[in-house]
């Protein structure tokens, strides 16, 4: 009946992501033409290939984790869509390729689920660790970093024939230290939640019980020399922070993790140009308005000019924003879609984080509980980021909105997410 | 009038989103609202034991909490020397099975763990009071 449930959602989604295709054909003046078919197309094939994956092997999964993700696509897909329609027809073969793998990923768990993942513990944070490393590869070789924006987070394959191939390995190291920490913290939570002593109303564990931390802070810190990275730095280490306090329940990390944040804030802001840089413009954008506040600023009028119901779609400038598609896909949609849209797109994210933990409080198996909680956190820690840095409540991080912004091993990796989530959902509790 | 049909179509497009969200909502309601039972698809009935030595093949009906345990007074005796006189307590309520422990010396296991908050039962969970297993079907 759930399953049923989840179809309807589905097919919703795919009738909204038309919907936005058809509008941004109106206000170009080409009318209704075969895009929005298309993209209905894509989305019936991308979900409804997860749907009948999810009806064979993990019935009993969460109904509401793809549909809701299927929602936020479709606002992101539309937005990308009208700023730029290539970039658009690109993000739709990344959706289809994200479907196929998400059902690949169910199909591949089917028999004992994700418990499997439990034993390739250091596999998973050797991967992932050479994953975030990758992008320092020399440009020169066949599989090298890209440099954009400031930033080496890219890497590209080249292809015979002159041609390449590239994506953002970060995206997929999220998931492997994900994997790594839960199974980590599935057989050592009791160690680390042992306390000694108490500082005013906090439970301090012994020193060495901060290693984690300390090395989760150090690769934390590499990523934002080696790459000049700061999004990706803070959200590997909100994750590690963030999952040792979900297991243990000792304030104390919470804290300790704070006090790092904040001697290593203060320090990279003096030592590097480019936290500097972002300092600036998130706590007065219009100082430097036609330079490093610009970004900022655009965004902050595109925000202020949406209004209630916004401009309508193709109908507004968000295309006056640098990196609209990406980073700043949410000014974007509040602009064209207003305070009404935006709040849409928040209260989606709420119901996924929830669903995400409600899948984790219910499932019995540690393992299972923490890695729900893991990858749960990792998309919370990522949507907050980047929309703070929007809103200006916090520097701009310059990381992806998960499923909303443009950029395909964003969206590949954040559905293998949902189906591990949805897997660890099925048979929760056995 | 092309700007009047635009900005129509524009509030067509932000109801059909809030018509999305409102029907995650009702079904996120009905989901949460629906009784364990049925939510999983299966009805709980019986418990069968599949481990002791002397009632191995047993059945008891699962309906109003029962006590279960060695006394003669228990509403299921359990003929096991590790079982205590009044163990656990199973039952229906509101809509869920749940095993409540009675505070028994050797603890009551479901699926292998040792539960002492009032744990909800389904289809296919194994229930042990002392030596003995029986399964829920």
């Amino acid at each position: 009946m759930t399953r049923s449930a989840e179809a309807a959602l589905l097919v919703t989604a795919g009738v909204v992501a038309a919907f936005g295709t058809a509008l941004v054909g109106f206000t170009r003046g080409v009318g209704l033409d075969a895009q929005v078919a298309l993209t209905f197309l894509v989305f019936v094939g991308a979900f409804g290939s997860v749907h009948l994956a999810l009806r064979r092997w993990a019935p009993s999964a969460n109904p509401y984790v793809f549909p809701l993700a299927a929602f936020l696509t479709a606002i992101g897909l539309t937005e990308v869509y009208r700023l730029d329609p290539n970039l658009g027809s690109i993000q739709r073969w990344s959706l289809l390729i994200a479907g196929v793998v998400a059902s690949g990923v169910i199909f591949l768990l089917r028999g004992d689920g994700v418990v499997i993942l439990r034993r390739y513990r250091y596999l998973f944070l050797a991967a992932g660790v050479a994953l975030l490393m990758l992008p320092l590869l020399p440009s020169t070789w066949a599989l090298h970093g890209i440099e954009a924006n400031g930033s080496r987070l890219w890497v590209g394959i080249d292809l015979p024939g002159s041609r390449s191939l590239s994506f953002q390995p970060g995206e997929i190291a999220k998931l492997c230290l994900a994997i790594f920490l839960a199974s980590y913290l599935a057989d050592y939570h009791l160690a680390m939640g042992t306390t000694r002593r108490r500082i005013g109303r906090l439970d301090v564990p012994p020193l060495r019980q901060f290693g984690p931390i300390l090395l989760a802070a150090g690769a934390a810190f590499a990523v934002l020399v080696y790459q000049r990275d700061l999004g990706a730095s803070l959200l590997l280490f909100a994750l590690f922070v963030g999952a040792i306090y979900l297991a243990t329940g000792k304030l104390a990390y919470i804290a300790f993790g704070g006090v790092l944040v904040f001697v290593g804030g203060l320090v990279s802001y003096q030592a590097f140009s480019h936290v500097q840089r972002r300092v600036a413009a998130w706590l007065d954008p219009f100082a430097d308005f036609s330079d490093t506040g610009y970004q900022v600023a655009q965004g902050l009028f595109a925000l202020g000019s949406g209004s209630l119901t916004g401009s309508g779609i193709g109908q507004g400038r968000p295309d006056l924003i640098p990196a609209a598609a990406t980073d700043f896909i949410f000014a974007a949609v509040a602009e064209e879609m207003g305070l009404a849209g935006a709040i849409a797109v928040i209260a989606a994210f709420a119901l996924l984080v929830a669903a995400g933990f409600g899948i984790a409080l219910h499932t019995r198996d540690l393992f299972r509980k923490f890695l729900a909680a893991c990858l749960t956190l990792v998309l919370a820690v990522q949507a907050l980021l980047i929309l703070a840095g929007v809103l200006r409540l916090f520097p701009i991080t310059g990381i992806t909105l998960p499923f909303m912004s443009y950029g395909g091993t964003s969206l590949v990796a954040n559905m293998v997410l949902l189906a591990l989530l949805a897997r660890i959902s099925h048979g929760a509790r056995s | 009038m092309p700007a009047l049909f635009l900005n129509l179509l524009k509030l067509i497009f932000l109801a059909l989103i809030y018509l999305f969200l409102w029907q995650v909502a009702r079904s996120i309601g009905n989901h949460v609202g629906a009784p364990q039972a049925s939510r999983s698809g299966k009805r709980v009935g019986e418990m069968v034991v599949v481990r002791s030595d002397t009632i191995a093949g047993d059945r008891f009906p699962i309906g109003a909490p029962a006590v279960m345990g060695r006394s003669d007074e228990a509403d299921i005796v359990i003929d096991d020397p590790y079982a205590s006189d009044f163990h656990v307590r199973v039952g229906l309520q509101d809509g869920t099975v749940l095993a409540n422990d009675l505070g028994s010396t050797n603890g009551t296991y479901v699926n292998g763990r040792r539960v002492t908050v009032p744990t909800p039962l389904i289809r296919g969970d194994s229930l042990q009071i002392g030596k003995t297993i029986l399964e829920v079907r």
